[in-house]
C-alpha cells in the first residue's frame, strides 16, 4: 500500500471525503475522528492489517500522519 | 412499547454465536403509521432485534469490559417484509471479539428464509458505568439453565 491508498483508507474509516484527508490533517479537523471514529480505526487496523494498537498508541494520535507512522512501523505502508 | 426484542434464547455459545427467536407483536402502535394499510416491521427494529441477540452473546462472556452496546451498523439489508405476527429466528456469529470492540454478522429469518442481514459493531461499557447492578434476567436464566444441564 502506498501513501495515497493509505490516506484513502483513513478517509473511509472516518467517513470523510478523501480530498480533506492529508498527512498533516489534525484530528480535530476530522469530524468523524471522535470516539466512534477511534473505535472504527482500531477495528480497521486490526481486521485489515492485523495491527493491534495499545492504549498509548491510540492516545498519542493527534494527526493523520500518526496513523501513517503506525502503518509504516508495522510494515503495512512503504517508507516515505 | 418495551424494548426487549428477543423473546427466547435457543442456543448460545458465549462470545461465539447465538440462536434466538422472537415473534413480532400484532398490536404495535407503530403499525398504524408504518404503513397505513400495509403494516411492516421497520428495518431499524429488525436491526435492533439482531443487535440485541448478538449483544447477549457477547454479554454472556461476563467480562470486565462490560455491557455490549451497538456502536455502528456496518451494513444492513432487508430482503422481504416482516409482517405483524411473524415468527422470526435470529442468528448472530461474532466475527471479531477484542477488548474495545466486537463485530457480528447477523441474520433474521422468517419461515426459514433470510429476510434481513446486518454486520454490526459493538463497543463495551463497564457495568458500574453503565448501570450499577444491571442484570439481563433473560440471559441469566438461560445461562443458569445451561449450568444446570
Amino acid at each position: 500500500m502506498n501513501t495515497q491508498q493509505a490516506l484513502e483508507w483513513i478517509a473511509e474509516v472516518f467517513e470523510e471525503p478523501a480530498a480533506r484527508v492529508t498527512a498533516s490533517t489534525e484530528r480535530k479537523a476530522i469530524a468523524g475522528w471522535d470516539s466512534l471514529g477511534t473505535l472504527s480505526l482500531i477495528a480497521g487496523l486490526d481486521e485489515k492489517f492485523d495491527i493491534h494498537l495499545n492504549e498509548q498508541e491510540i492516545e498519542a494520535m493527534a494527526q493523520v500522519d500518526d496513523i501513517l507512522k503506525v502503518l509504516r512501523r508495522h510494515g503495512a505502508l512503504a517508507e516515505a | 412499547m418495551r424494548f426487549l426484542l428477543v423473546d427466547r434464547l435457543i442456543e448460545l455459545v458465549p462470545g461465539d454465536r447465538v440462536l434466538a427467536a422472537s415473534t413480532v407483536p400484532r398490536d404495535l402502535e407503530l403499525f398504524a403509521d408504518h404503513f397505513p394499510g400495509f403494516p411492516v416491521m421497520p428495518g431499524v427494529l429488525l436491526t435492533e432485534m439482531m443487535g440485541q441477540a448478538a449483544a447477549k452473546c457477547l454479554d454472556a462472556q461476563q467480562l470486565p469490559r462490560g455491557k455490549a452496546l451497538l456502536a455502528k451498523i456496518l451494513s444492513a439489508s432487508f430482503r422481504d417484509w416482516v409482517r405483524p405476527g411473524a415468527e422470526t429466528t435470529l442468528r448472530a456469529t461474532i466475527t471479531s471479539n477484542e477488548a474495545r470492540y466486537a463485530t457480528a454478522e447477523c441474520e433474521l429469518e422468517v419461515g426459514g428464509k433470510v429476510v434481513a442481514q446486518a454486520k454490526l459493531m459493538f463497543t463495551f461499557m463497564p457495568i458500574e458505568q453503565f448501570a450499577p447492578g444491571f442484570r439481563d434476567a433473560q440471559l441469566d436464566a438461560f445461562l443458569a439453565r445451561g449450568a444446570d444441564a
